[in-house]
């Protein structure tokens, strides 16, 4: 495939040239990364060329370019702490993206990547709206061209069709309410990128439709795998709602509104009387977050296409914060629809303190369960300043009672997991009171120290 | 006609003494709910000449449909006892006045669990026996769990017209059938010896066993007699009853009495001579409709019949004039109130089973002393539909104290911790109610020793509760109930429009109150799960779901399932080792599995984690030939931190071995919920931690490295060690003729089932089979058993243990294997297993 065009080097040049850019970062996903070599020398040719091509003036330099790859997060998403490193004006975000968008006003580039063209056929007697990925973006016209031949011929009359605005990330369906006729109910972030079907799935769950496969070049019409997703983040959000401790994960610096969802998440939380901690560790994965086994559940604040995990390696599941709005907020049901990105959460989502008599129902336990805090909540408010030295004392109760005992219970708070636990780190007492003076620590990486080696 | 009114019963439950809380209890079918009628009958609520057809305590639709019952439902009686009859008395009382709370609850082994909620409120048992089918297992069951409670229990001997219009056997030949059924059920009570209970056994010359025709409502104790014949041979009543029981033989032409027959045809044990024969015989003239013979018959007896019933004819005659002369309620209500305990009586020595806390404090002495002055403690034990749909009754017993309308308790749920906020609320009741069969009475308040049902806590309440004065903050929660049967059967729902789910939800919830057993949870997959004893009662629970809880919406189910366990057969072939995923730590561990009847002693709770340690090898090396040492080195259970799999540490001298102890236990915890081959709990598996090699900085040892490391080293293990699937068996009880036989060894053999034991009960023609059948092949037997006997068996299967199935599940094709997909698939999971080279590294 030709590379200039796959990658619209010139294009991107023209941008870059007509704003006068200085810095710019190149973001590559990693599985793109290979190329990014010859991008950037592209790139520099082509706005060398440009300069030359119109020297008026001649304290314009020819911007920098920056490579960035590896990213904290997402690759989908516009990395725009590493941007920020390198003090760069504009950010050219190659492969896939999920559109969500960014924190601040920066400008970005959006490129589409190499995918064979396909047709992408969607005709019926019904309206239908096709949604298509970006990275089929450059065949629409083909399609629509293709449909346009068919209806031409006769064969459908009453067949309307709509074609999704890509650029957008979130479709908005009000212009064509009346021919949708209800049977597309709802969208969501609505990219028919092959390997993200899943969310997909989860956005339209209410609605008939087809999928087109490029690689197996059919048409999927099966959605039982899709409910099956749906039925199992049911699961999880029951499994929430009988957490105490909950760990919300920053999965994201650069989505617009992060910090305002995360704060929304804890005030939530403490409403629904559990505990919140706050941690920033990039991608997670299973070892991270063992990392923190007090934490019965983690919520997972990021853009909309790395919303979603599923979870079954991990110690605790990881949930969106749309379930979590469901879980925590007492009496919400989930009436079949479906929020993955939070800016249409923080809209929507209110603090209902209902004040409903009956206890919370846990499908875990098969009876009543009364969040803890909740009830302590109102009664003993003052005590908050000596709580971690009550709780500590109250765990050392129960141990004196059962001694020697194995069985822990249940924590309702970081505190009360680690005070419950067999090792309570170095025991400092015993340790020389007297500071002592420094010595030279080991050098290496972990795998093997040059000296000190006790293992390994 | 009602022949008592709620101020009436209110006047009398303050009189401790004179109330009697009593439950009814049997194998199914042996005519509980018909007997209770008879009582009924006599507190005035239905008529007397439909008593035995009605089943008032039946309230349910699909009871009357089936003719079983399935709930327990309570009465409250008052009953005025003649001076006469209670001068014999010696207990203490006030006036003739009774007030009896009565539980009739059902038989089917599928709904014992309202047995056991029954019986805790409750101080007396009335055991009612089938004279021919004897004591089956379900007698035996409830009567043990009965004991259990500290229950005193009375007999009767029950369907005693069958005796003289089905069989017409003679006196001789009846007298050693009921010999043997009191006999049989005395076997069971033996095995109580209890010295605060005192002796459980029953005896007919002392009164404690009635002779009972529920039918025909009818009844009499050997009292009854001894009363007539008394002053006729001038000895005094007691005495009298001794010679109407066992070996004391009469004879007329004499006027003699002796010890043994003496072989003279006009020689008679006493029973038959003064019992049995004079019934026959009535009960012959009434049915040939002699009445010429039998109006003087009558007047001897001094029964006298009203006019227009002089008219009846046949069985309606015999009925009449039975119910005449040996009134049911009279015996059977006499029988209770001399022999079994009141309330007072009875929770001076039940306070030991009942309350959790120290047995000196002052709700135990309130307890103890039933002072209704005290704290009030009250035990709900289960929850009724109300009449307004989707409310409930908290129904439950008062054991100190006063609950009143409008007055504010602490609910203390089932996993309330004294000290502790968890599992506790603080509500005001909105009405007490009495129960009077098909209908409710408000009143103002309950005092102690009385059963009583609350309105406005059902939303606190799933299944039972410990309730309390809101300021006795100090009060320990009333020991939980323990049930006999396990939800083993389970199947999913799904609703069939989506957007029925908050319907649904809120139908399980409801459900889940509704019955003492049932089990509403949710799987893995997002599927809901309900869980009950057997098929009937998922049936029972699925048609009260769908017609009662859930407003109409329609729901999808599965089939039934079963859930399996994960166990291993041998030890690990070798030690397995895992490294964490940064690869500077390794763990080592090793399988085997735990031994016999180890992991059933953890269910029993016999060896858990909160044992004292030193108990707790003591039991382990004594018993299971432990080191003890090693005993000393579980670090915990598993799953939920109880379950009957534990972790080892066989380890010598690792260092920060301690560090990470917390992180194998996570991980543990985490693995033996979910075992390798379909995700099921592990069971009966020794996970021994052989070494361990970690790195040196903590950082690069935290839990994070350590917990998925456990947890993939815990799965090579049980992967090495020959793993096997465990499914639940029941043990069934069949009773039937003998030309039934062959089909029901037809049935079981195509069921996987085996028979280990056959036996004829002595004196009939029926014979007892007890056959072991996994669950998995149960649905469906009770249908295809009575087609291929043509009705005439009926079985009754209770969850008795986990069977091992001999096949290797790592087998492709093989029996296990087909399940472990089968679970698999259903669980949405990868179809094939995870190999091993998944969970084990290679140094």
């Amino acid at each position: 495939m030709d590379l200039a065009s796959n990658y619209e080097i010139a294009h991107t040049a023209q941008f870059i040239h007509a704003r006068s850019f200085t810095r710019v970062a190149l973001q590559f996903p990693d599985d793109l990364l290979k190329d990014s070599t010859t991008v950037v020398t592209a790139l520099q040719q082509n706005l060398q060329s440009l300069k030359v091509g119109d020297d008026d003036d001649d304290d314009t330099q020819v911007a920098q370019l920056f490579v960035m790859a590896d990213t904290t997060y997402g690759s989908c998403c516009v990395d725009e702490v590493g941007a920020s490193h390198v003090d760069a004006d504009c950010v050219v975000h190659y492969g896939h993206t999920c559109l969500s968008p960014p924190k601040s006003e920066k400008n970005s580039n959006l490129n589409s990547n190499i995918i064979t063209s396909e047709y992408h056929k969607c005709s019926s007697s019904f309206t239908c709206l096709v949604l298509y990925g970006l990275e089929y973006s450059h065949a629409i016209h083909h399609i629509k061209e293709a449909v346009i031949k068919l209806t031409i011929g006769g064969s459908k009359r009453d067949s309307a069709l709509h074609y999704a605005n890509i650029i957008q990330s979130v479709m908005d369906p009000s212009e064509d309410d009346k021919a949708f006729n209800g049977q597309l109910e709802s969208y969501g972030s609505a990219h028919g990128s092959f390997d993200k079907c899943k969310q997909i799935g989860v956005d339209v769950a209410e609605n008939r439709y087809v999928r087109y496969d490029p690689v197996m070049n059919h048409l999927v019409k099966d959605m039982s795998q899709q409910k099956k997703i749906l039925m199992r983040r049911y699961y999880l959000v029951e499994k929430a709602k009988d957490s105490n401790i909950i760990g919300i994960l920053v999965g994201t610096l650069g989505v617009a509104g992060y910090r305002r969802m995360i704060h929304q998440m804890k005030e939530l939380i403490t409403q629904a009387g559990k505990k919140a901690y706050t941690l920033v560790m990039g991608k997670p994965n299973p070892a991270k977050l063992a990392n923190f086994p007090e934490c019965d559940i983690f919520i997972y604040v990021s853009c909309a296409q790395t919303a979603l995990f599923d979870s079954k390696e991990f110690l605790a599941p990881v949930i969106t914060p749309f379930e979590a709005t469901l879980a925590f907020n007492r009496g919400s049901q989930w009436m079949g629809s479906y929020v993955l990105e939070f800016q249409d959460l923080i809209g929507s989502f209110t603090l209902e303190v209902n004040g409903s008599s009956e206890a919370r129902f846990s499908f875990f336990k098969g009876g009543y369960v009364e969040d803890v805090e909740l009830q302590a909540n109102g009664v003993d408010e003052e005590e908050r300043a000596t709580t971690l030295a009550e709780v500590t004392q109250k765990a050392l109760q129960v141990r004196d009672k059962y001694s020697n005992s194995i069985d822990r219970g249940i924590a309702e708070s970081g505190v009360e997991f680690f005070s419950a636990r067999s090792y309570h780190g170095l025991d400092m007492q015993n340790e020389d009171p007297l500071p002592r003076s420094f010595v030279v620590g080991r050098t290496g990486k972990a795998s093997g120290y040059y000296e000190g080696e006790t293992n390994k | 006609m009602v022949k008592f009114t709620a101020e009436e019963l209110r006047r009398i439950m303050d009189l401790k003494d004179n109330i009697r809380n009593m439950s009814v209890i049997a194998h199914v079918d042996h005519g509980k709910s018909t007997l209770t009628d008879s009582l009924v009958a006599a507190a005035g609520i239905i008529a007397q000449e439909t008593a035995g057809d009605v089943r008032m305590t039946d309230t349910r639709a699909d009871e009357a449909e089936r003719g079983i019952t399935i709930k327990s439902t309570g009465i409250s009686l008052y009953y005025e006892m003649s001076d006469e009859s209670l001068s014999a008395f010696k207990g203490p009382r006030v006036g003739n006045e009774y007030l009896i709370n009565l539980i009739d609850s059902p038989g089917h082994v599928d709904f014992s669990s309202e047995v056991t909620a029954a019986l805790r409120i409750t101080d007396g048992a009335l055991v009612v026996v089938d004279c021919i089918e004897g004591v089956c297992v379900q007698t035996e069951t409830v009567l043990r769990q009965a004991l259990g409670e500290r229950i005193r229990p009375v007999l009767t001997v029950n369907k005693m017209d069958r005796c003289f219009l089905e069989l017409q056997v003679d006196g001789e030949e009846a007298y050693q059938t009921f010999q043997r059924v009191i006999e049989n059920a005395n076997v069971i009570m033996a095995t109580y010896e209890d010295p605060l209970l005192g002796d459980v056994m029953v005896y007919p010359e002392k009164g404690t066993v009635a002779f009972s025709a529920g039918l025909h409502g009818w009844a009499f104790t050997l009292t009854n007699f001894a009363k007539m014949y008394a002053s006729k041979f001038g000895v005094d009543e007691s005495k009298m009853m001794e010679r109407l029981w066992g070996e004391n033989f009469f004879d007329p032409a004499t006027k003699k009495w002796t010890a043994k027959n003496t072989g003279s045809p006009t020689c008679k044990r006493g029973f038959v001579q003064f019992c049995y024969e004079p019934i026959k015989q009535i009960i012959n003239t009434c049915m040939n409709d002699q009445k010429e013979k039998l109006w003087p018959m009558l007047k001897k007896l001094g029964v006298t019949m009203k006019s227009d019933e002089k008219e009846l004819l046949g069985k309606a005659l015999m009925k009449r004039v039975m119910q005449t002369w040996l009134p049911a309620s009279t015996a059977l209500l006499e029988m209770m109130i001399h022999h079994l305990p009141s309330p007072s009586k009875a929770q001076r020595y039940r306070v030991e089973n009942l309350y959790e806390g120290p047995l000196d404090d002052k709700y135990a002495e309130a307890i103890r002393n039933c002072d209704p002055e005290g704290p009030l403690m009250l035990y709900v034990s289960k929850m009724i539909p109300a009449t307004d749909k989707g409310r409930f009754f908290a129904f439950g017993r008062v054991f100190a104290g006063k609950v009143s309308t409008g007055s504010k308790v602490r609910i203390m749920g089932p996993n309330y911790v004294p000290g502790q906020k968890k599992d506790l609320y603080t509500k005001s009741v909105q009405r007490t109610v009495i129960w009077m069969g098909k209908k409710q009475e408000s009143v103002e308040d309950v005092p102690c020793g009385n059963t009583v049902a609350l309105v406005g806590l059902d939303q606190f309440i799933t299944k039972n509760a410990t309730l309390t004065n809101e300021k006795e903050v100090e009060a320990h929660p009333i020991r939980a109930m323990k049930f006999s049967v396990s939800p083993v059967v389970r199947v999913a729902v799904q609703c069939k429009v989506a957007s029925d789910l908050p319907k649904l939800v809120e139908g399980l919830k409801r459900l889940a109150k509704s019955d003492p057993m049932v089990v509403c949870t949710i799987e893995e997959s997002g599927e809901h799960i309900i869980a009950g004893a057997g098929e009937l009662h998922l049936e029972i629970c699925l048609k009260d779901l769908v017609d009662d809880f859930m407003g109409g919406a329609e729901i999808i189910k599965s089939d039934p399932v079963v859930s399996f366990r994960e166990t291993v057969l041998e030890k690990s072939v070798r030690t397995v080792m895992s490294k964490s995923p940064n690869k500077h730590n390794r763990l080592y561990m090793e399988a085997r599995p735990l031994e016999d009847g180890l992991a059933e002693a953890i269910d029993d709770g016999r060896i858990g984690p909160r044992d004292d340690p030193k108990v707790r090898s003591k039991i382990l090396s004594e018993e299971f030939g432990w080191d003890k040492d090693l005993a000393k080195k579980i670090w915990c259970f598993g799953p939920e931190t109880t379950g009957p799999n534990m972790v080892v540490d066989m380890c010598k001298g690792v260092q920060y071995l301690n560090e990470i102890k917390d992180s194998v236990v996570a991980g543990f915890q985490w693995a033996s919920k979910e075992g390798a081959l379909a995700e099921e709990n592990m069971r009966g598996i020794c996970f021994e931690v052989c070494d361990v090699v970690l790195h040196a900085d903590a950082i690069h040892r935290g839990g994070g490295q350590v917990i998925p490391t456990a947890r993939r080293v815990i799965y090579a293990s049980q992967i090495t060690a020959k793993p096997r699937l465990l499914e639940p068996v029941y043990m069934v009880e069949i009773q039937a003729p003998e030309q039934a036989l062959g089909g029901i060894y037809g049935v079981l053999n195509q069921k996987r089932g085996h028979v280990f034991e056959e036996m004829q009960r002595p004196g009939t023609p029926l014979y007892n089979i007890k056959a072991y059948l996994p669950v998995i092949e149960s649905f469906g037997f009770s249908g295809q058993l009575r087609a291929a006997t043509s009705g005439q068996a009926f079985p009754q299967c209770v969850f008795d243990h986990w069977d091992m199935m001999s096949s290797d599940p790592l087998e492709a094709g093989s029996q296990a294997a087909t399940h472990v997909s089968e679970i698999r698939r259903r669980k949405g999971l990868k179809e094939q297993m995870t190999p091993l080279s998944e969970f084990e590294d290679k140094l």
